[in-house]
């Protein structure tokens, strides 16, 4: 297991929202394939829309900018 | 089982008896009457106090449905089924606040407070949150109609009633001067009874005066039982009031504030109304309360009890000591209630009888039960 492995299993565990958003989008620079990348960011913006996290509207925007999540606004 | 005979409760009071036992004792009962009676209406299910602010959600187990209720980012308070439109898992399993979005637990579809999806994760694949035949506009959380009164949050399950201001304009109209803002008293303001009766021994109870000098034998001293009136609206609601609503005060001699601006009859005058199905109302001229009957099957009931006040910082000593003054009288009614759904067990009963001068307005709920049954089960039988 990697250290972001362990570092994202503590963060589930301990239900730390601003570390998964980090977490995830730091998983996601660590990919190679488009695929990969969307699954980190979907991530990464799910917990940080799921806590009103300031990155939130970021995040969809980037996945917006690839094509896998729609423009509509969000809360 | 066959339908129970209604047509003796719907006689003139002279000559009527009371609802056969099955109607607070028998399962196949209870299923009807949550149909023809709870869910049909507008029942009460919380007050809005319960989610103070925006964000707050609170699951509510209603009549065996899961319930959300929410106040939204833009104050608005919903109630929502708490259930995912993906594989309907529950949502939202304990109260709190909502930061961002509702994200079920399952496979985190998220939602916004307002009931908007707005998020359908990996839905066309890993990484890819789109799919064809999924329209997010299409899939926002199912909501109850829901309307604010007295603070009381009042759905209507079947979204079918006339809207809550015609179907309960005249008791709206009746306490128009207590259309104002309630402030409710806080944690020391909230208090819960469980009692081991159907939720119908509860309205019938709180309707009529008739039992007051021997259950409440306190209320003698001042509030005796020629003070009271009868408060009838056929098919609608009822209960009574007294001409000698006495204050509370302490020891300094400190009550709390009126309500601004109500007429000459509330200076000693107080009314207790059941709003029916499942609301029993109070009001008097320094504070309201509201009690929300939880039924939980043909003999067990919650009495959730709300105080509230015209201002927003009332005494505390003095309003812990008005609680505490309206939980020992509601107390006193428990052995009563749970004593007539023990004798309705005895299967020879018939209802009972009633006074003409002194049940009136506990017939008049019986009434209203028997007629909105009647419609249940003409349109059943019409849809058969």
């Amino acid at each position: 297991m990697t250290d972001l492995d362990a570092q994202l299993r503590a963060a589930h565990d301990s239900g730390d929202a601003p570390a998964l958003v980090a977490l995830y989008k730091q998983a996601a620079l660590a990919t190679k394939t488009p695929d990969a990348r969307g699954f980190y960011l979907t991530h990464a913006f799910i917990f940080a829309l799921e806590t009103g996290h300031p990155e939130t509207a970021g995040l969809r925007a980037q996945l917006v900018a690839m094509g896998r999540e729609l423009t509509v606004s969000h809360p | 089982m066959d339908k129970t005979d209604l047509s003796v409760v719907r006689r003139p009071i002279e000559r009527a008896n009371g609802l056969p036992n099955a109607h607070y004792i028998n399962h196949a009962v209870f299923e009807e009457e949550r149909a023809a009676l709870l869910v049909k209406g507008w029942a009460g299910l919380a007050v809005a106090a319960d989610v103070p602010e925006p964000g707050d959600a609170l699951p509510v187990q209603f009549l065996g449905m899961p319930l959300l209720m929410v106040r939204d980012t833009s104050g608005t308070v919903r109630v929502f089924q708490n259930t995912c439109r993906h594989r309907g898992m529950i949502l939202v399993d304990a109260p709190r606040n909502i930061e961002g979005a509702i994200r079920c637990p399952y496979h985190s579809w998220c939602y916004a407070t307002d009931g908007r999806l707005v998020a359908t994760p990996h839905v066309g694949g890993p990484g890819q949150n789109t799919a064809d035949g999924i329209d997010r506009s299409l899939l926002g959380l199912v909501e109850v109609q829901s309307h604010i009164w007295m603070d009381v949050v009042w759905i209507n399950i079947s979204g079918d009633a006339p809207k809550f201001e015609i179907a309960n304009a005249e008791l709206l109209d009746r306490w128009a001067e207590f259309d104002k803002p309630l402030y409710h008293g806080g944690a020391d303001s909230r208090f819960q009874l469980e009692v081991a009766c159907n939720w119908k021994l509860a309205v019938e109870n709180y309707c009529e005066s008739y039992h007051l000098p021997w259950i409440h034998p306190g209320l003698n001293s001042y509030s005796r039982l020629e003070d009271h009136y009868h408060i009838e609206a056929p098919e609608r609601f009822s209960g009574q009031g007294t001409w000698v609503y006495r204050q509370l005060k302490d020891e300094a001699g400190q009550r709390f504030p009126d309500f601004e601006g109500l007429s000459d009859k509330w200076d000693t005058a107080a009314e207790y109304i059941s709003a029916y199905p499942n609301v029993l109302l109070g009001v008097h001229r320094d504070h309201t309360f509201a009690i929300i009957l939880m039924p939980h099957g043909p003999g067990k009931t919650v009495e959730n009890v709300h105080l509230y006040y015209a201002v927003p910082d009332t005494d505390p000593a003095l309003r812990a000591r008005n609680t505490e003054q309206w939980k020992d009288v509601f107390k006193e009614d428990i052995f009563v209630v749970e004593g007539m759904q023990r004798g309705r067990h005895s299967p020879m009963f018939d209802g009972g009888r009633f006074s003409p001068a002194m049940d009136g307005p506990t017939h008049l709920f019986h009434d209203w039960v028997a007629s909105r049954l009647a419609q249940h089960r003409a349109s059943a039988s019409a849809a058969q």
